[in-house]
């Protein structure tokens, strides 16, 4: 919690000033000032191209003066660091709570703030929706405050204005209104769920009652609200509880991607995946899916379907449910519908019923929230017959907003031309409104346009003021989690450039007075939570980032069958032929708005792996029909054509193993033209094909093979294991029968004589010995201990270009391994780091002794030492080490081969998002993971610091973790001191599924895996090659008896390029 | 020698002595071989050698300008990559050293093995071993990122207590190329010693004079001077014996005691010491050749038996190399580790490395094959062209034990091609060009056959006509 609140007013005199002309506030520097920054300045693409991004960071940077006034504390608690104030220890972290807005809620957070600047976020641990896990854009969204390309002066009709006239323009806007009752007046904004936005909206709409209020999210979930009310009453949401089922079916959900739903949602699903756990059987789950995601990748049993087909598959799921329980309800439900034929494989479905039924009540049907109302009742219906609806799924009641209109709707008026005054707060609708809605235009003709906005971005060039957006830990805020839980959105710096955030707007609007401080969501806090002392429970609210006691109440549902099948009857028909395109979330822009972060740009997409780019994702067998060639090696690929209603976008086409036949993936989110220098040329914008009525799938498209050759920026090129033991995994039962397979899986199988070496190594002696488990049964690959360890350990960002070249500088990578049949592959993840072996060859070999090993089992490394021979990172058996080939930090991306010729420096604002204790490497060294050692550190001193004069090892040292582990929702990571039999690691270290990758070179690593247990249903179609991505040993484990041959043909290895060679 | 012949045969008609084809042909004469060398020296300079090294020394500029853009800019200028962290840089390192170990070879071993043939190319083999290893130099040198602090590398006491870390094979390099070009260097000059005294003596001009009087250390050649030169000579020789074997050795360790797949090899030593005798031979042709072609007179002191002797060695020594190939896949089926065998698979067959195998497959094993036929021995065309084939397979061969292995190794995520750019292709052409410049300075300005020592394997120096061994 920060002591005081309220920011003092700005002084008319600047304390800090760049030029004289500034501090007598002389109108011609003001001029100068609002000249530099006009709107579209970053447009103005003359002779400018991406490549002056980095630079122009740095410029815009200092062009603003952040370097002077951005680094700074309120003002009201701006003390020189020489006066040692109240909590600060010169490079100690302070640790404030403070919550991310999302679309499916609020994300609770914890800054570390560093000298009056945020550095690092992390997950809320004793919030009850959170383990302290994050995503990969919680993690990345705070290199979205430092961001130069921000949004940074008030325009008006592209002319630069100041924050007063802004203002004066408001007022007069509501005196306007304030005649006409809002007759004219709309807001269109983005999904906060914010209780004081809640509260202001109901403000306005009391002031001028005909106002309208849209809310637009491109991925939200609106269908999802409108099903499950229709299913179980007005202001019902569903609320899952994965610990609960036993058997989980997913029609097109990718519910554990928690860049999609957060890391609150599927927390209960880890649990269960457990083989180790007491009590309740480890849970199966069935996926039927288009393309490949994190959830297909964790499937039992994965049904390849083309996403149009999703819905005959509900049906036919429905009807076999019905017929079999005799449920009336869902009787009624799919009674008009015709028994799906054709893409729908009868005997999965069938199996995978019957293995629901047998768990009634204990089972979880889900879908995509993206999906029509009537999919989405349905699959509510189905739960209803399967008994879940109140032992597994629970709905919690929302407070009903009314007054609330579609965009559809909005744009129906505007087009009618009654709106005079149209506020757009986030959400950049010009870009990712429907197509077919033309907003652009629409917004054209608004004589009123106020732009709220983070970026000068396509919806701020068509309005005519654009007021720039605070970052949301720039500004005071609230918000409810999914289930209803209530966060202060605290802030951890003043606005780096001028900024206002909605709620300032909203209530300037109906006439409330601007404030610095938390006023407004007080004003909330005091509604919300009447009763008791006001600031001693606002203060606990602001120390634990929540208030335990909101969350939403809970029912149990009660299923209306004749609501829902008022809905399930509009439904669409089931089959679509031809070739589909589906829109899906970028695991890295989501819908675009996170196109201009860097970290996440180059995190690789969680399947493809493609970074800095999207693509048309087809499966081989449909490549094959259309004639698509690509050249493995070096990621080639020819553009596709995509069509539909007359337009066209050309994208390139990219081969995803596991995509449906005849179904065309495309994430969203990319191609954006005319905002920063970093969007350009990343990506193709496929925006222009998504209309209102197909906003999740697209049927019947026209494709056509154009030819070109378009590169890929792949991290990881080659997908196949080639019978390697690297990732291991079996089947629930082969754990069953020998929870130990996982040790003796491939080389590990023979004895092999043992190894000696050479060299003795210095004794590990020290009291802490760190070791780190990775679950395979757990990670799905979501990339968030990727983007943590980036933001932790100041991993720089290196380009397409050299990502091409394989030089991407992150310290974790994310292997996915496809196994089996190309078209239809099993996949499995695993995250590879630093192994920390006590025997590192990267040690022996390094002629200068830059890497070491410590007392404690850590490989370090001394960048001061290292002359960057590189001879260490060829001889990792793992390859993790990383190499700065070029000065990343110091040069532009694009002027990396321009060596002594332009200038070198990085960016102020880029400085301020570093974390402090981890060096800045520079050119020609090496590096890697390291452990996180200053977190390390850290917690030494502290055990230290508290030991005293006491032995210090009186007590244990107290559990801290690392970044990847911190950032890791599903927990699979875990690390800790491997010498304390008690910890987490030592245990998991010995647990039976545990193994070493490369145990025959005795390097012995202390990173160690958790084989993946998969629980196949046998009498599913398949069944047998489930959960042997790496068989060959088990193959001959049990002989040439029949499941030999059943997984001789599964895994005739279509895509195993070089395999024969391993069986020489 | 006629009449010893003569004398033998009439004693017992059965025995048939060997004719011996004397080294240097046409009977010439001690003087006509310092003249002539000399000459070469001392004649006025051929317009050719003008284009030539105006050619080549703007390749080297090329290199220089390449090296000091790398330094300047990063090692991304080359194609390097993970997990292809070493590439040409290293192949060119190990392709130059390999060059780098004829001249020794022809001068240390083969004087303590009395090989008298070797007398005519000596000279001109060491200066190209000298040549061959500054370029070598260069890469180890410069391919680190971080030059400026490249002292790390040298145990030079420091306040941090930070000593050099001697388990690495590196460091052994460091250790082993820096004696190996200082021995050489000791070696290749006092060899140089009387030649220079008798250039000072013939010289004309006062700077000449000075110039080659200052190098010749006041060379005399009285019996005394003689003495101790043969005793140097003789020490140096055995000193440079061991260097031969080691510092290819040492070379083979950087890839031998690591752990890819590969390189973890026991057999690299002698592979690779064979492998370098083989293409410093094939050097030393390449640029004999040559010059016996522009000096046709030359091809008296050179003459065919020598390059038929080279050829014989080249044909030994490419069968070694051959026989560790093979054996390098039978061990790599034998280990039973599906590492090692998919590592050699893919050098064979992998999708974008079998090029580089078969090449050099085909130039280091199956062209040397035609020295077993004395025609193609005594066909300077043919040596040629087997030279060429044998420079290139040794440059391959380096590139598929480099790159191929680590394109490819455990963690098939890993697995990425590696791209030269065109700053790797320029540096390599380059520094062809500052061996050909070193080599044409070296040829104009010093003789490039040793004159003392190729008189003295005349017959007329042999008082006892053969029959003194005893």
């Amino acid at each position: 919690m920060k002591r005081i609140l309220k920011h003092a007013p700005r002084e008319k005199r600047p304390k800090m000033w760049r030029s004289l002309g500034e501090l007598e506030n002389d109108p011609v520097f003001e001029g100068l000032l609002t000249k530099e920054f006009p709107e579209g300045a970053s447009v103005n693409q003359d002779g400018v191209s991406r490549r002056d991004f980095m630079r122009l960071m740095g410029a815009s940077a200092a062009l603003v003066g952040i370097s002077l006034a951005g680094c700074r504390r309120p003002e009201a608690l701006l003390v020189p660091f020489k006066n040692n104030n109240e909590w600060t220890i010169p490079g100690k972290f302070l640790y404030y709570s403070t919550a991310m807005p999302t679309r499916f809620g609020v994300m609770p957070m914890i800054a570390s703030t560093v000298d009056g600047r945020p550095t690092k976020l992390e997950g809320n641990p004793l919030h009850p929706e959170s383990n302290g896990g994050t995503n990969g854009f919680a993690q990345a969204s705070i290199l979205d405050l430092y961001d130069p390309y921000r949004a940074k002066k008030f325009t008006h009709k592209g002319q630069g204005a100041t924050e007063a006239e802004f203002t004066a323009a408001l007022a007069e806007l509501r005196k306007a209104h304030q005649k006409d009752g809002g007759a004219g007046l709309a807001f269109l904004v983005d999904r906060t769920h914010s209780p004081t936005r809640d509260r202001l909206r109901e403000e306005i709409l009391k002031q001028f009652p005909s106002a309208m209020w849209t809310e637009y999210e491109p991925l939200g979930g609106a269908n999802a609200r409108g099903a499950t009310e229709a299913s179980f009453g007005e202001g019902a949401r569903a609320i899952p509880h994965f610990e609960r089922a036993d058997i989980i079916l997913s029609l097109d959900g990718d519910f554990l991607n928690c860049n999609e739903m957060g890391v609150g949602y599927a927390r209960g699903f880890y649990p269960r995946r457990n083989p180790d756990q007491t009590g309740a059987p480890v849970n199966r789950l069935y996926v039927v899916e288009s393309a490949y995601t994190l959830t297909g990748g964790m499937a039992d049993h994965r049904l390849r379907a083309k996403a149009s087909a999703i819905p005959a598959i509900a049906v036919a799921f429905a009807k076999q449910i019905a017929a079999k329980t005799n449920h009336a309800g869902l009787t009624s439900l799919v009674g008009a519908y015709p028994s799906p034929e054709g893409e729908v494989d009868a005997k999965w479905v069938e199996e995978c019923a019957n293995d629901l039924l047998t768990a009634k009540s204990r089972s979880l049907v889900l879908t995509r929230p993206q999906q029509s109302a009537a999919l989405l009742t349905l699959v509510h219906g189905i739960n209803e017959a399967l008994g879940n609806n109140g032992t597994v799924i629970e709905t919690a009641a929302v407070p009903v907003s009314k007054n609330q209109t579609t965009i559809e709707q909005l744009t129906d008026v505007l087009k009618a031309g009654r709106i005079s005054t149209l506020f757009i707060f986030g959400g950049n609708p010009v870009y990712n409104a429907p197509a077919d809605l033309d907003f652009a235009s629409l917004l054209d003709s608004v004589p009123n346009s106020v732009r709220l906005g983070f970026f000068e971005d396509e919806t701020s060039q068509h309005s005519k003021w654009n007021v720039p957006a605070t970052h949301y830990l720039e500004s005071w805020g609230d918000g409810r989690s999914f289930e209803g839980i209530y966060s202060i959105i605290q802030p951890m710096i003043l606005p780096l450039y001028s900024g206002l955030s909605d709620l300032d707007i909203l209530a300037q609007f109906i006439g409330l007075s601007k404030t610095e401080g938390p006023e407004h969501v007080q004003d909330t806090f005091r509604q919300l939570f009447s009763g008791g002392d006001f600031s001693a429970s606002w203060n606990e609210a602001l120390r634990k980032g929540f208030v335990a006691t909101s969350a939403y109440p809970v029912k149990t549902p009660a299923f209306n069958a004749a609501t829902a099948s008022a809905i399930v009857s509009k439904a669409v028909p089931l089959i679509a032929s031809g070739i589909e395109l589906v829109f899906t979330q970028s695991p890295s822009v989501d819908d675009g708005r996170y196109a201009n972060n860097s970290w996440l740009q180059e995190t690789p997409d969680f399947v493809t792996k493609i970074t800095w780019d999207n693509a048309a994702l087809i499966s081989p067998a449909t490549a094959k029909k259309l004639g698509v060639k690509t050249d493995e090696d070096d990621q080639l690929s020819p553009y596709l054509e995509i069509s539909s209603n007359g337009k066209t976008v050309k994208i390139p086409a990219y081969i995803a193993p596991g995509q449906a036949d005849d179904s065309i993936s495309v994430a969203l989110g990319y191609g954006r033209k005319n905002v920063s220098h970093l969007m350009e040329n990343v990506g193709f914008d496929i925006y222009p094909l998504r209309r209102s009525d197909a906003m999740r799938v697209l049927p019947n498209v026209e494709v056509k093979n154009v030819g070109g050759e378009y590169h890929f920026a792949v991290q990881q090129i080659h997908a196949n294991m080639e019978g390697r033991d690297h990732a291991r995994e079996g089947t629930l039962e082969r754990f069953k029968s020998k929870p130990a397979f996982a040790k003796t899986m491939g080389m590990d199988g023979e004895p092999l004589p043992p190894n000696i070496s050479l060299y003795t190594n210095p004794p590990l002696t020290a009291p802490e010995q760190w070791a780190m488990t990775v679950d395979l049964n757990t990670c799905t690959g979501c990339n968030a201990c990727i983007v943590a360890c980036q933001a932790e350990n100041n991993v720089p960002v290196v380009g397409k270009d050299q990502v091409i070249k394989g030089r991407h500088m992150g310290w974790i990578r994310i292997d996915r391994y496809f196994g089996g049949d190309k078209n239809d592959p099993e996949m499995i993840a695993q995250a590879i780091m630093c192994q920390h072996c006590e025997n590192a060859p990267c040690e022996t070999v390094c002629p200068v002794n830059a890497t070491v090993h410590s007392e404690e089992g850590l490989n370090l490394m001394a960048y001061n030492r290292c002359i960057g021979t590189k001879y260490c990172a060829n001889n990792c058996p793992w390859k993790v080490r990383r190499f700065n080939f070029f000065d990343y930090n110091q040069r532009p991306l694009d002027e990396l081969y321009f060596g002594p010729v332009v200038k070198k420096g990085m960016a102020d604002s880029l400085q301020m998002s570093k974390n402090p204790n981890v060096t800045v490497r520079m050119r020609g060294v090496m590096e890697k993971c390291t452990f996180c050692i200053q977190r390390i550190e850290e917690a030494k001193i502290s055990h230290l610091v508290a030991a005293g004069a006491s032995s210090r090892n009186a007590k244990p040292m107290e559990e801290f973790k690392s970044a990847c582990q911190q950032a890791c929702s599903s927990d699979s990571i875990v690390f800790g001191n491997e010498k304390n039999p008690n910890s987490r690691v030592a245990r998991l270290r010995n647990n039976e599924r545990s193994y070493v990758t490369l145990k025959y070179l005795n390097t012995r690593p202390r990173v160690s895996y958790l084989a993946r247990i998969k629980n196949p249903n046998p009498r599913m179609p398949e069944a047998e090659r489930v959960g042997h991505i790496n068989t060959e040993e088990e193959h001959e484990e049990k002989g040439h008896g029949e499941t030999g041959k059943a997984h001789e043909a599964t895994n005739a290895p279509v895509m195993n390029l070089n395999g024969g060679a391993l069986k020489a | 020698m006629a009449n010893g012949t003569a004398t033998l045969e009439q004693a017992d008609p059965d025995i048939k002595a060997v004719q011996k084809v004397p080294l240097v042909l046409n009977q010439r004469s001690m003087s006509w071989i310092s003249n002539y060398v000399s000459s070469i020296v001392e004649g006025k300079t051929p317009k050719w050698w003008y284009i030539s090294i105006s050619i080549t020394s703007v390749l080297m500029m090329m290199c220089f300008a390449c090296f000091a853009y790398l330094i300047s800019t990063g090692i991304g200028v080359w194609g390097n990559n993970s997990p292809v962290f070493w590439a040409w840089d290293i192949t060119n390192f190990v392709f130059w050293i390999g060059i780098g170990h004829a001249g020794t070879l022809i001068s240390a071993i083969l004087f303590l093995l009395r090989q008298r043939w070797r007398t005519a190319i000596n000279r001109a083999a060491e200066a190209m071993t000298l040549f061959a290893v500054i370029c070598a130099g260069l890469y180890p040198g410069l391919h680190v990122g971080r030059v400026w602090m490249a002292w790390f590398l040298a145990p030079v006491p420091n306040a941090n207590g930070i000593w050099q870390n001697f388990r690495s094979p590196l460091l052994w390099d460091v250790f082993a190329v820096s004696t190996y070009f200082t021995v050489s260097v000791l070696f290749w000059y006092t060899g140089l010693v009387p030649d220079l005294a008798t250039l000072r003596d013939r010289c004309k001009t006062k700077t000449k004079k000075f110039i080659y009087g200052l190098m010749a250390l006041g060379w005399r050649g009285g019996n005394r001077q003689w003495r101790h030169y043969e005793m140097a000579y003789l020490l140096l020789a055995g000193l440079s014996t061991p260097l031969v074997l080691s510092v290819h050795s040492v070379v083979s360790f950087d890839f031998a005691t690591s752990v890819i797949p590969g390189w973890h090899t026991t057999i690299f030593p002698p592979y690779f010491v064979a492998g370098a005798i083989f293409g410093g031979f094939a050097m030393v042709l390449t640029l004999m050749i040559p010059a016996t072609m522009i000096w046709p007179s030359l091809r008296d002191l050179i003459s065919p038996q020598h390059v038929d002797k080279m050829c014989k060695v080249i044909l030994l020594t490419g069968s070694i190399v051959g026989y560790a190939y093979l054996m390098e896949l039978f061990i790599a089926w034998y280990s039973g580790n599906p590492y090692e065998k998919f590592a050699f698979w893919n050098r064979a067959f992998g999708s974008h490395s079998w090029w580089f195998y078969w090449s050099m497959m085909f130039c280091n094993v199956l062209s040397p094959q035609v020295f077993w036929f004395k025609r193609a021995r005594h066909n300077l065309w043919v040596v040629l062209t087997v030279c060429m084939c044998v420079n290139a397979g040794m440059w391959f061969e380096r590139f598929v034990i480099i790159g191929t292995s680590l394109q490819r190794d455990f963690f098939p995520s890993a697995w990425r091609l590696f791209h030269p750019t065109w700053v790797d292709i320029a540096t390599f052409v380059g520094t062809f060009g500052l061996f050909t410049t070193l080599f044409l300075i070296f040829i104009r300005f010093l003789p490039m056959v040793c004159m003392f020592e190729v008189k003295a394997v005349l017959p007329e120096a042999d008082p006892h006509y053969g029959e003194d061994k005893h």
